[in-house]
């Protein structure tokens, strides 16, 4: 609105042109002032862009794990890649540690009697828990959330074993339906 | 006239001026004190009326930009060396842990000292435009919202410098918070990490803003706030008095309306500001104010000193990307933030909504819109501007104080009254002990 007026400003024979018919000057400034924000949302943008990386250098989404002998029964917590693997003799399956309301990594609590819960229209009895330390989340042992600010269930990721040496494959970009196991 | 100055006198002012000329002179020709009036009304000078919380916020920001440069040569923006830096400075630097200790604590200070400027500006009216031409404060309302939120920025940037475990516990949710945000919220969390994990590319992103990009937002801000508080012909107290000496069975005062020399339009500055009768209410700006602005100056370093050596400072265990502390609390004044995305995830039948998008953008917005949209809806008369509690105005400062107190109820509530796994213990309720492991 105020540009538009700057434009207007040539006063008639000022520069030999009449009224608002556009003169050699008000013809320069327009070009010269779109110049210079063409070239400020250029630099602009190079500068907004520079700033998203091409190449990230952090740990692989998918990993090895160790040999499934390896896994005592139970819970193993991978630290680096904040994944729990549960090992139930021959069955395998991992769930994450990243709470699903803000990030934190969750804790799990053994209980001390075990619980019965209804998942899924089904009761099921359970030993174990994850608790959120930040906000105070809960989830069961398969990583429903039950209480707290938690959205959603802790992702369970799916598990493979390596074709060439057998070790298991954690694979964090593939999240998987919590009825899935790995049987080894 | 012409007295012979020292020195001191020519680079600097004169303490003791000898005539009002020389008073004046002082003002008009230092760059220290220019933007100052040459006069200025007693009622604004008034520490009874302001509390001075601008001035201490300004002086609270000098003081962290100094010692801010300095920590600047002493801290190392990389993820190996950062902890490192920060206990070298506590442990080895000379000075180093009284200088981290005196920035932190202005920090703290700032936060709340800008917070409770506005609170003193709310229930004054002074964000309303009284008798003078020219006044535009609504804007200088939003620019003051917007000082105080950088001064928020400000201070959530700074804590993830140390790379301790509250820093990086805070910024992992912080920028969760961020990638609630409908749409756009995933690319915003990778802009500001500068990838999916917090690491080397986040911390020297966080780095440059905290040093560079918001302390010279802030410089901006505040040349701009300073320059509206003179435009606007100085404090709302100011108008206040004209409209009580406009009520007095006095001369009035002399309007000059003249242009300046047809050159601009409206009236000039002077003339703006001369609303109150000069000879009864106002004084030379040196030294009344200088020697006011000295005092204000002194006590907020005093009272900085005396707290950073008796308040630790904490560095907590490094940065453990495994390990979240339980519990995991922000600084304070971040507290009623992570009490509200706690409490307000929302189940609507199979639908759930984040806690962090209600509690951590929604709530928070709607907050920030209301305080910059309040000056335009407030319609109550003249004569409550620039007055404490003005009767007229009650409804809406109840209002203001509600949301004021249910903030610091949060506060408190998330500083003294949460413990492991955020549950609620009272006061005289001992934590029980946790597990350190998994």
């Amino acid at each position: 609105m105020k540009s538009m007026k700057l434009f207007r400003k040539s006063e008639p024979g000022a520069d030999g042109a009449a009224g608002d018919s556009p003169t050699r000057r008000s013809w320069m400034e327009r070009i010269s002032l779109g110049a210079l924000l063409a070239s400020v949302a250029g630099i602009g943008t190079a500068m907004v862009r520079s700033l998203v990386p091409n190449v990230l250098y952090e740990p692989s989404q998918r990993f090895k794990a160790g040999l499934p002998d390896q896994f005592p029964e139970g819970a193993t917590f991978i630290e680096d890649q904040r994944v729990f693997i549960f090992r139930e003799q021959k069955t395998f399956y991992a769930i994450s540690a990243v709470c699903q309301h803000l990030g934190c990594t969750v804790k799990l609590v053994s209980l001390n009697q075990p619980k019965t819960v209804t998942v899924d229209g089904r009761p099921m009895e359970e030993h174990r828990e994850f608790h959120c330390p930040c906000h105070g989340s809960k989830y069961y042992g398969n990583g429903i959330n039950y209480a707290g600010p938690a959205p959603r269930p802790l992702t369970w990721y799916r598990l493979a074993v390596s074709p060439d040496d057998g070790q298991l494959i954690v694979d964090l970009s593939e999240p998987v339906h919590r009825d899935f196991r790995l049987s080894v | 006239m012409t007295t012979k100055k020292s020195i001191w006198e020519k680079v600097l002012w004169t303490w003791k001026p000898a005539t009002e000329r020389e008073a004046g002179d002082s003002v008009v020709r230092n760059i220290l004190l220019h933007w100052f009036p040459a006069k200025v009304s007693r009622d604004s000078l008034s520490y009874s009326y302001s509390f001075w919380l601008g001035t201490v916020s300004m002086v609270l920001f000098l003081l962290l930009t100094l010692t801010g440069m300095i920590l600047m040569f002493l801290y190392v923006p990389s993820v190996e060396r950062a902890y490192q830096s920060i206990k070298d400075l506590e442990y080895v630097v000379s000075f180093g842990s009284f200088l981290r200790a005196v920035h932190r604590i202005a920090a703290h200070l700032m936060v709340a000292v800008v917070f409770l400027h506005m609170v003193r500006v709310f229930v004054t009216a002074a964000y309303r435009n009284g008798t003078a031409a020219g006044q535009n404060r609504p804007l200088n309302w939003i620019v003051g919202v917007v000082l105080l939120l950088a001064t928020f920025l400000l201070s959530f940037t700074g804590y993830l410098l140390p790379w301790d475990q509250l820093a990086y516990w805070a910024i992992t949710v912080g920028t969760n918070i961020a990638s609630a945000a409908p749409l756009i919220g995933d690319k915003i969390r990778f802009l500001l990490l500068g990838g999916n994990q917090i690491e080397q590319n986040t911390l020297i992103r966080f780095y440059v803003l905290h040093c560079f990009f918001l302390p010279a937002l802030v410089l901006f801000l505040f040349s701009w706030h300073m320059w509206r508080v003179r435009k606007d012909g100085g404090l709302a107290s100011v108008d206040r008095l004209s409209l009580k000496q406009k009520s007095e069975k006095t001369a009035p005062v002399k309007a000059k309306t003249y242009s300046l020399l047809g050159l601009a339009r409206g009236r000039s500055v002077q003339v703006e500001t001369a609303l109150v009768d000069y000879d009864r209410h106002t004084v030379p700006s040196s030294p009344n104010l200088t020697r006011r602005l000295l005092v204000v100056t002194v006590v907020t370093l005093l009272i900085v000193s005396i707290l950073a050596v008796l308040v630790p400072t904490p560095l907590e265990a490094p940065a453990n990307p495994k390990v979240t502390p339980n519990p995991a609390k922000a600084p304070w004044y971040f507290l009623w933030l992570q009490e509200l995305v706690t409490d307000t995830t929302i189940h609507i039948g199979s639908v759930t909504i984040n806690g962090a998008l209600v509690g951590g953008i929604l709530i928070p917005g709607l907050l920030v819109l209301a305080a910059l949209s309040w000056p335009y809806f407030d319609r109550t008369p003249l004569n409550v501007v620039g007055v404490w509690f003005a009767r007229a105005r009650t409804r809406q400062n109840l209002v203001f104080l509600a949301v004021v107190v249910l903030i610091l109820v949060l506060t408190i509530v998330g500083t003294f009254l949460r413990g492991p796994y955020w549950k609620f213990y009272w006061f005289w309720e001992a934590w029980p002990p946790v597990p350190k492991n998994f």
